[in-house]
Order: C-alpha cells, then sequence, then structure tokens
C-alpha cells in the first residue's frame, strides 16, 4: 500500500461517522456535496484530521479541497512541511 | 494565526520569554465605562492602564497579548502608514477581520487617520472558495473601498476580489507595515463623523453596509458597559465570536475596550474544531463574561465529557445568548452539565440586539433566571395574540410555543410594538418592533432606497423583527420577512435560490428556498426546485448539484425537493411567493417527483400542528 492509499483509507474512517447516508467512500467523493453535512460538522471532521495527523489546515486551503483525493493531497501536503 | 505584525518580545518564539495575559483590572487607573467622545478618545484612555486584548491558539496556547498601551502604539503608527499609502481623509479600508492583533490595529489605525474601516467576513466552507471571492467582491463594491488589507494566505482569493471590484491598493498586513510613516499628523474622527462600516447585513448578492457613526458607537458601547452588563474592576471578557458581526465587533472589541476590560480570544474556527477548550479557557483566566448563540452552548456542553469536573466556572456572572432562538434544552443541558464546574444558571442572559443599532437594543435582569413565555400556539398563529398557555395545554409540546422575554431597552432607547395599520399595540399584541434612540445606524451606506425602506418619518426604524410586550420587556418572535436563521446566522433565501439557479438546466425563477421549523426548534432549510427531468438518476444528479452548491454558498445543510415544474406560486406582480411556496409544501399540494427520493423530508411542528386542530 502506498502513502497516499494509506492516507486515503485513514481519511475514510475518520470520515466514517459523519457518512450518515453510507454511501461508497472513493477518492473523488466531494466531501461536502456527496456526504451533505453541514458547516458545524465539517469543522469537527477538519479537527478529527488535524488532531490525527498532528497538523493545522488552514481556511483558505480547506477552501480550495474539494474531494476526498484534494485532502490526501492536503494532508501530505501539511505533512510534508512540519 | 497568520500575524507577523506582532513581533520581538510580543511572540512567543522558541526560546522567547513566557507570555503572559493582560490583568483584569487596572491597578491605578480609574474604570471609566464609555462616554468618551470618540473611539481613538476611548483608546487614549484605556492605553493609560495595563488591560488589553489577548489571542490564544485553536490548541490554547497563548499566543499574542496586545495591552490597549501598545495598541495605541501601533494603531497611531498604522495611521501614518495608511496615508502614506494614498489613501484620503474619509475613504473606505475593508479589512478581513481575522481574530487577530493585526485587525485591531488596522481597525483603531483607520480611527486615527480619519478612515471608514470595514470589516469584512473571512468564513470559508470546504470547496467554497468561488462563493467566497464573489462575495467579498460584492462588499468591497459596494463600499466603494479604496483599499483592503488581508492577511498573506487570503492573498489569492482576495485579490481576485479586489480585480472583480476595482480596489487599487491591496495589501498584506505585513506590506502595511513595511510602508513608511506619512509625515502629514493623522487627524483623528471627531465626535460628528462616521465611526465603521459594518457588512454583515443583506443578502450576498446586494450587501447593505451598516453605516455606525462616532455617536452610535459611543453610546451603545456607553449602554452595554453600564444599563447591561454593569460592568465592574473585576471583569474579564472571553469571546470566539467572529470580529465582522456586530456581536464580536462592538461587544466583545469596540465595548471592552471602550470600559478598559480584558479580553481574550480563540478564533472562531478554533471554537468551531474545539468548543470545550472555550470553556478551559475561561476557566483558567476566572472570566465573567461570555456570549454565543444557542448552538455554541450546544457544542461546548456536547463535547465538554470528564473535563468539566476539573473546570471552575465560577467566576462566570454573564452567559449571553444571542444571534438565533433561544433554546431551553439546550440552556438546561449546558447549565446539567457544567454545574460541576461551578456553573450557575442565572448567569444566562437573554438580550436583543442587531448591527443597525449598533449591537444591543435591550437586556434582561442580569440577576433572574432567563424568563420563557409559553403562549398557546394558535392563538400565536391565527390570531397573533400571544396567549398564555393553560397547564393542561402545556402538556403537549406541539400545542405551545416558547418565547425568551428579551427584557427592557437601554437608557436613551424607545421601543414601539405596531400592528400592520401602524397602531401601537399593548401587552401580548403581536406586531412589528420599532426602535429608536441615539445608537440607530445613519442608514445604509449609498443605498438611500433601503434606508428609506425601514426608517419612518417619526424617527422610528423597522428591526423587520415581530414580537410583543409583556409587563415592559419585550418577547421577540420572529422575523417579519423570509430570513432564515442557522447556527446564529442570517441566511438569506435568495442567495441559496440564487446559487441553485446557476446550476443547469435550471433558470430564474425555478427555486424557492425557506426555512420550516425542525424537532428541536431550530430553522431546517428547505429548497424547492422546478425539475424538468424525466430519468431518476439525472434528477438525482441534480439534487445532488444542488445541495452541493448550497452547501459551499452558505455553510448549510439543506432538503433539497424537486417539485413538477410551474408548481411553484407567484405573485400577481410576477415575483416568486416563498410564502406561497411554503405553504403549499407544508400542506402537501407541493410535493417530491422523484422515485428515488431517499427520505422526503416532512415538516415536523406546522403538520403536527394541523393533525391536533
Amino acid at each position: 500500500m502506498s502513502a497516499s492509499e494509506d492516507t486515503f483509507s485513514t481519511l475514510c474512517q475518520l470520515l466514517e461517522p459523519f457518512n450518515t447516508a453510507k454511501i461508497g467512500l472513493k477518492p473523488e467523493t466531494d466531501i461536502s456535496a456527496d456526504l451533505n453535512i453541514d458547516s458545524v460538522s465539517v469543522m469537527d471532521f477538519v479537527m478529527e484530521v488535524e488532531d490525527h495527523f498532528n497538523i493545522d489546515i488552514p481556511l483558505n486551503v480547506l477552501s480550495e479541497t474539494r474531494s476526498i483525493a484534494d485532502l490526501v493531497k492536503v494532508v501530505e501536503g501539511r505533512l510534508a512541511k512540519v | 494565526m497568520h500575524g507577523t505584525v506582532v513581533k520581538g518580545s510580543l511572540r512567543q518564539g522558541e526560546d522567547g520569554p513566557v507570555l503572559k495575559p493582560t490583568p483584569h483590572q487596572n491597578p491605578v487607573l480609574a474604570k471609566v465605562l464609555g462616554g468618551f467622545a470618540t473611539l481613538a478618545a476611548g483608546l487614549d484612555y484605556a492605553a493609560r492602564g495595563v488591560t488589553g486584548y489577548n489571542f490564544y491558539s485553536s490548541r490554547g496556547q497563548l499566543e499574542h497579548v496586545l495591552p490597549y498601551r501598545e495598541l495605541r502604539t501601533r494603531a497611531v503608527a498604522t495611521a501614518r502608514k495608511l496615508l502614506s499609502s494614498g489613501l484620503k481623509r474619509g475613504e473606505r479600508v475593508a479589512i478581513v477581520a481575522e481574530t487577530s492583533p493585526d485587525f485591531m490595529i488596522v481597525f483603531f489605525g483607520c480611527q486615527y487617520a480619519g478612515l471608514v474601516p470595514c470589516p469584512m467576513p473571512y468564513s470559508m466552507y470546504i470547496g467554497g472558495k468561488e462563493a467566497y471571492v464573489s462575495r467579498i467582491a460584492g462588499m468591497l463594491k459596494k463600499a466603494r473601498a479604496s483599499a483592503v488589507i488581508l492577511s498573506s494566505d487570503l492573498s489569492s482569493h482576495i485579490g481576485a476580489a479586489a480585480q472583480i471590484a476595482g480596489t487599487a491598493i491591496v495589501k498584506t498586513f505585513q506590506e502595511l507595515q513595511a510602508q513608511p510613516e506619512s509625515i502629514e499628523k493623522p487627524r483623528p474622527f471627531e465626535v460628528d463623523d462616521v465611526a465603521y462600516i459594518q457588512y454583515s447585513s443583506g443578502s450576498t448578492s446586494s450587501p447593505k453596509g451598516v453605516l455606525i457613526t462616532q455617536k452610535a458607537i459611543v453610546a451603545n458601547t456607553r449602554g452595554i458597559l453600564r444599563d447591561g452588563l454593569k460592568i465592574t474592576n473585576d471583569d474579564r471578557a472571553f469571546s470566539w465570536l467572529p470580529l465582522y458581526h456586530d456581536m464580536g465587533l462592538v461587544g466583545f472589541c469596540l465595548s471592552p475596550m471602550m470600559g478598559q476590560v480584558t479580553v481574550d480570544y480563540m478564533s472562531t474556527p478554533s471554537f468551531a474544531r474545539r468548543p470545550a477548550l472555550w470553556l478551559k479557557l475561561m476557566s483558567d483566566n476566572r472570566s465573567t463574561i461570555a456570549y454565543s448563540p444557542s448552538f455554541g452552548f450546544d457544542l461546548a456542553a456536547r463535547r465538554i465529557n470528564g473535563e468539566a469536573a476539573t473546570l471552575d466556572l465560577s467566576a462566570w456572572r454573564v452567559a449571553g445568548i444571542g444571534g438565533d432562538m433561544v433554546r431551553a434544552d439546550v440552556l438546561n443541558l449546558f447549565a446539567e452539565k457544567l454545574s460541576v464546574a461551578g456553573f450557575d444558571a442565572k448567569a444566562f442572559t437573554a438580550s436583543y440586539g442587531m448591527a443597525e443599532s449598533t449591537l444591543a437594543i435591550t437586556f434582561a435582569d442580569l440577576t433572574k433566571p432567563v424568563k420563557i413565555d409559553t403562549v398557546d400556539r394558535l392563538h400565536y398563529k391565527l390570531a397573533q395574540r400571544a396567549v398564555p398557555a393553560s397547564e393542561a395545554l402545556k402538556a403537549s409540546p406541539e400545542r405551545v410555543r416558547n418565547f425568551v422575554v428579551c427584557g427592557k431597552p437601554i437608557a436613551g432607547h424607545q421601543i414601539v410594538v405596531r400592528g400592520d395599520n401602524g397602531q401601537d399595540l399593548t401587552d401580548r399584541e403581536i406586531g412589528h418592533i420599532l426602535i429608536k434612540g441615539p445608537s440607530l445606524m445613519a442608514g445604509y451606506f449609498e443605498n438611500s432606497e433601503a434606508t428609506q425602506a425601514v426608517m419612518s418619518a417619526d424617527g422610528y426604524m423597522d428591526t423587520g423583527d415581530m414580537g410583543y410586550w409583556l409587563d415592559g420587556e419585550i418577547v421577540v418572535t420572529g422575523r417579519a420577512k423570509d430570513l432564515i436563521l442557522h447556527n446564529g446566522r442570517n441566511i438569506w433565501p435568495q442567495d441559496i435560490e440564487w446559487a441553485a439557479e446557476q446550476i443547469e438546466p435550471l433558470r430564474s425563477g425555478d427555486a424557492a428556498a425557506f426555512a420550516v421549523e425542525g424537532e428541536d426548534g431550530d430553522d431546517d432549510v428547505v429548497v424547492l426546485v422546478h425539475c424538468r427531468l424525466a430519468e431518476p438518476a439525472e434528477m438525482e444528479e441534480l439534487r445532488r448539484k444542488i445541495a452541493a452548491v448550497v452547501h459551499q454558498t452558505s455553510g448549510v445543510e439543506c432538503a433539497v425537493v424537486l417539485v413538477a415544474p410551474k408548481s411553484l406560486p407567484f405573485t400577481s406582480s410576477g415575483k416568486l411567493s416563498r410564502a406561497g411556496a411554503k405553504d403549499g409544501y407544508i400542506a402537501g399540494e407541493i410535493t417530491e417527483i422523484s422515485p428515488l427520493a431517499r427520505m422526503p423530508h416532512r415538516p415536523s411542528g406546522e403538520t403536527r400542528l394541523q393533525a391536533a386542530q
């Protein structure tokens, strides 16, 4: 399993509690659209991601993040900076 | 936090000195609760003491300390830098209102330079860059802003917005600080000048800037400090509220400064991620005053868990609730979970206000618990009267409505409740709430049409809210118009409709957005959409796209209901009738047409009422 596949599966695990409709999570899944979670829950999820990887994700980066694959890139980018 | 303006001793470095927050009180300087001629005069006074602003990181570390003394020195220097950037007296300076020393320094720099600061939102949603850029561009344009000051991480967003709006000067906080200081002596705003413009009013497509004068901010902060909160030397405020909203800006930045009160801040996104940290920092600082919409108390109570026992919230004397429907169940949950930390439920305080009256209009009695008036739902709906519910009726929650009693107006301000024909109403008659007094805005900036629409000839302003009198106190029942309230934010339905109508093949007039009361008393957002598609899979794809664009635009989860073409009602003048659409939906006349609809959204409260009739 590559590093990014690893990150992807971790993100899917963290997303699972928010996936109330139980749709199948894929790299191209749009986090806000396909899961239809509200802004407060999104921040909950972002916090989980930040805590898990011990990184900070600024709002401006978040506003350009749509799919899980986008988020994988963001997480790996932030990890590389630490 | 991306503030690099504050350097050296103020910034906690790896091996720098340990930061200490500013103290509760000034040991020597006498406490003066507002009443200074201007904001700058208030800061001149506060700068003689040692209190000020403290900023905590998302992980609870003290990152910046900005005593009022330091703030004044930096603001005066920044005034000269603004002037050397070519800005002329009275021009508008947009400032991205992050919770940071940078924002405060530039805001007060404008006060000393005679420039009009316009705090801009920085809130964004996942995937929401485009919506944010167009929102900011709309505000810059309406304000005819000459400059926008931002943090470096937002440069691509704000740069794009400034280009659309034609804003000439775009500088990061750092770039502004690198400017030379003008030799021209800054001339601060005087007593008859304006103070700032606030842009949280109006829809995204047509933002309205609330123009607040020095006289208004002086009157309102004085009312808040003296009549409303009755500030003493022992008070210390805490806030995670956004500084581009009146409650954050006036309530927890300008008022404390005008009363030399120390404030501890965490940013709004930090709060959203770690709501329990709010309570921990309040406990550490022995904070006495904090405000939040109901949902904030809800989030914190749910997240605190076992940590509650380690906290000491016994100093917290004003837990203000504002910005949305006050929910008794949430307050009860919070008080129950935090009683172990010494939190006193009597600290909950209801109040009423809006940006158009600077911030505050009324405060309830601080020493008494929140007063709830339980009325008969049927009379409320049909007769516009708030008839107290009988004990028997109270046993069926669906047949009553609970309203919070919000208190009396601050000194020098008047409220009237008027009927549809303009007649003054008496106790328990529900009508339009109008207000008058020195805190009222000068008007909407360069928008006389919108200003005239709310101002009446006798000097009263229509708040757009409905309510009634109860023994000399005002009770607010809801909005007269279609505004949606969600987690303490006002959402304009036309913003949601406009966003939805950008999706192919929808056209203007194809969407109707409104709120229905959810199980918990909060607003649930429903969007009815004309659907001309026949293929079920395509219909679901349309639903998904609309939900996504609404989320990216407004940050709300909504129920998208696909309805038959031409089924939405229109008024005789050809405008979409939101009220008609909502009535038709609740009555079951306008319904979902997709065979794959996952869970057809059913309104709860109103349906139950009909069943009970």
